[in-house]
């Protein structure tokens, strides 16, 4: 425990030194990080945590999005935090009105009913041009600072600001799914995802369960979509909409770690790395990221989180054979 | 009256005191008649945009912002191909005159994919970690927009090559950075309803694409038809997305509404896919715009395919000596994927592309400084002879640039290609007709 609580305390020092070693670029970077790990983390609810793939985990991304960009352009002198939350609670709406239809369906059928209510959202806001911009979407509003009266007045257009405010928000709701894992209904949930039908027998509400992780899970999909409008004081369809950025944060599932609660913010992180490394080469780039992830699908099941498990069972059936190689002889 | 002598030299002193000052003026001390000097371009023989690479030392960087991948990264090789030519014909001369010394071009790609997230992120790269001088492009008037802000931001200048939205330079959108260097869509509507004012045709269906820019342009079309054609009929209307991939369904509409031209501000891929589709499903009704010319496009449906297209552009060459020869010279040995007919000439779309980069650096040696102010300073009021020796007057009050236009309709046989319609005779619609007002909510323009 206490060895834990160093290393939270050694990153959380390395995090806040960050912007004033590395330029804005890098933090910038940061800050895009932070919003696709806790993306990422929303969706994981989903697909390690209940047994529920999703293709359309854009749809409460895009409502958080159009939420800010829409309450910040037209709600003028709104603090920044509250419309900040209340675009996480449009998403969570969504989903809670959804989810009569979601909660009723698994495997397959969940996919694909998921699937299509994102790509509606994303026609409808295509062609609703008057209120969402269309393709060219939202932009140019005025983002009030970050205030606490008398205390502080933030200006989160620098990126020093915006990476506190990023990192802030996305840690304590990276956090607060930490913590509803470990609760008697994240118990439930996860009852669920091993098998519905006993825990339904087990007279525990599965429905209900359902609708308050998919409210959750939409919750802190919509919270990173305000964080992400806020920072690029931008939304458009293609960018929060698109089918792409539902299979981003399903890429850094995989790629990080299936089944496990990090694995995501790790595969965020490589990506995102990745993405960078590749800028040079953009005819490749998607190339260059298909096969990482063909090699980490056939190669790394786990993720790139059990990698150094792998290398330790690597090593420990390597040692094992050598000595049993010495043995015998 | 009597003057004397010491008067005569008094007054000798004052001419060449005043004529020294003006000629420290950079743009006076550069000759009145500024302007692209075909003779000056360099022996490109062996130049390969595949080749290009930047030269070391102190250079003057300029930021290449296109979508180099995803599905319009087509447009990106129009991009690199003709600024690595004009990097490497300024470099071949030793480079500009600035800031003191002789600096030669270095070029980097930033890749918007065509995604107005990405070209941030694109924008910001280049701002923050290369350092560049000047931003250059790019095609997509949302993606236009996120750059301005960005290089305003930054303090950086900002060369609009290829975004038409009249609202760019308008009130909030307006910053001192940003040169249009193209024309704006007001220009372009007015443009083809002037061409059509003289022609029989009258049912026109206008097909765009969904974003800003394809509804601007139509609005402007319809208010130029108004003007110049009034009794044109707009038989359909429809906006489809970026980067289409079936215009089946728009084309069967345009087939029932009989009309007689489809007006389309597409660019490619979009532009090329109408034209082919089109032809293939047996429908040609001749298409107006202002992207066309994609010579494979052209090629691909033959010359009965392509006759009697119209195409109106800021800038069309119809010479083949000059830079167009030596272009064409350079591009016989161009690998894959310059090798094809698209880059065999400069067309409008390149040719423009070439003209604004050479108009940026010959503002920018006049100048002889790289610091946005200076430039802006040299730029704002600036004339200077384009390509085809028209002259280019950049408006100090709203950096929109005032020339005439040209229209052309494609025929079969012509002295460019064997294998499609191409232009021929040039209309020229005078720049009185289609130059868009200054916006009048601006101070600066009062």
């Amino acid at each position: 425990m206490k060895r834990h609580l160093l290393w939270l305390m050694a990153a959380l020092a390395v995090l806040i030194v960050f912007p004033f070693i590395f330029g804005p670029l890098q933090t910038n970077l940061m800050v895009r990080f932070a919003i696709e790990a806790l993306f990422a983390v929303s969706l994981n609810l989903l697909l390690s945590f209940t047994g529920l793939l999703s293709f359309g985990h854009a749809l409460y991304f895009g409502v958080g999005a159009y939420g800010a960009a829409l309450i910040l352009t037209h709600l003028e002198g709104i603090p920044l935090v509250l419309a900040v939350l209340l675009s996480g609670l449009a998403a969570a709406l969504v989903g809670l009105l959804l989810s009569p239809l979601l909660v009723r369906v698994r495997a397959t059928a969940f996919t694909m009913l998921t699937l299509a209510f994102g790509q509606l959202l994303y026609v409808l806001c295509s062609k609703f041009r008057e209120v969402t911009g269309g393709e060219d979407g939202i932009m140019g509003w005025t983002t009030p600072p970050l205030r606490l009266p008398g205390v502080f007045s933030l200006d989160v257009t620098q990126p020093l600001y915006i990476y506190f405010f990023a990192l802030g928000l996305s840690g304590l709701g990276i956090l607060a799914m930490w913590y509803f894992t470990k609760t008697p209904m994240g118990s439930v949930m996860i009852s669920i995802r091993d098998n519905q039908k006993r825990v339904d027998y087990l007279g525990y509400q599965v429905v209900l369960t359902k609708a308050v992780i998919f409210c959750l899970s939409g919750f802190f999909a919509g919270l990173a979509g305000a964080i992400y409008a806020v920072f690029n004081n931008l939304v458009s369809v293609g960018g929060v909409l698109h089918i792409m950025v539902s299979f981003q944060p399903l890429m850094a599932i995989l790629v990080g770690g299936i089944g496990t609660f990090f694995g995501p913010i790790l595969g965020s992180g490589l990506l995102l790395m990745l993405e960078e490394a590749t800028q040079a080469y953009p005819e490749l780039a998607q190339m260059i990221s298909g096969l990482i992830f063909i090699a980490v699908v056939l190669f790394l099941p786990g993720g790139a989180i059990s990698f150094g498990a792998r290398l330790r069972g690597w090593w420990q059936k390597r040692a094992y054979l050598r000595k049993a190689r010495e043995i015998a002889a | 009256m009597k003057i004397s002598k010491r008067l005569l030299l008094l007054g000798l002193i004052a001419a060449a005191l005043v004529m020294a000052s003006l000629g420290a003026h950079p743009a006076l001390a550069a000759g009145a008649a500024a302007g692209f000097d075909p003779k000056a371009v360099s022996d490109m023989t062996g130049f390969d945009p595949t080749k290009y690479e930047n030269p070391s030392g102190e250079v003057v960087k300029i930021g290449v912002l296109a979508p180099f991948s995803g599905d319009a990264a087509s447009v990106g090789q129009l991009y690199w191909a003709t600024s690595a030519w004009v990097a490497a014909d300024i470099n071949k001369r030793g480079g500009i005159m600035v800031d003191g010394k002789k600096k030669k071009i270095a070029l980097i790609k930033g890749d918007t994919m065509g995604k107005p997230a990405t070209t941030k992120q694109a924008v910001e790269k280049l701002c923050l970690q290369d350092k560049v001088d000047v931003l250059w492009g790019t095609s997509g008037s949302h993606l236009t927009a996120i750059i301005q802000a960005e290089a305003a931001k930054y303090n950086k200048l900002h060369l609009n090559s290829h975004s038409l939205s009249d609202n760019l330079m308008e009130g909030k959108s307006f910053t001192p950075y940003t040169f249009q260097y193209i024309w704006p869509t007001y220009s372009v509507g007015n443009t083809l309803a002037k061409y059509y004012a003289s022609r029989k045709e009258r049912k026109f269906y206008i097909l765009d694409q969904d974003y800003v820019f394809g509804h601007e342009l139509a609005e402007s079309f319809k208010a130029g038809l108004k003007q110049y054609v009034p009794d044109a009929q707009i038989v359909g209307e429809d906006y489809h997305p970026l980067f289409n991939k079936d215009f089946a369904p728009y084309l069967t509409k345009v087939k029932a509404s009989g009309a007689e031209v489809i007006f389309t501000g597409d660019w490619m891929p979009d532009s090329s896919n109408l034209i082919k589709q089109s032809r293939q499903m047996g429908i040609n009704t001749p298409i107006a715009g202002i992207f066309l010319d994609d010579i494979n496009a052209l090629i691909a449906v033959g010359p009965e395919g392509s006759k009697g297209m119209v195409f109106a552009s800021q800038m069309l060459i119809n010479y083949q000596d000059g830079i167009q020869a030596k272009w064409h010279e350079a591009w016989k040995t161009w690998p894959a994927p310059y090798n094809t007919a698209l880059y065999e000439w400069l067309g409008s779309t390149t040719g423009s592309y070439v003209e604004s980069l050479y108009w940026l650096l010959d503002v920018m040696q006049r100048a002889g400084a790289t610091a946005p102010d200076k430039v802006i300073k040299a730029w704002e009021g600036d004339e200077w002879l384009g390509l085809i020796g028209e002259k280019l007057t950049m408006r100090a009050c709203d950096h929109r640039v005032v020339r005439d236009t040209y229209v052309t309709e494609f025929v079969s046989p012509n002295k460019w290609y064997q294998d499609c319609a191409y232009l021929d005779q040039l209309v020229t619609i005078p720049a009185e007709f289609v130059t868009l007002a200054p916006p009048k909510d601006s101070e600066r323009c009062k």
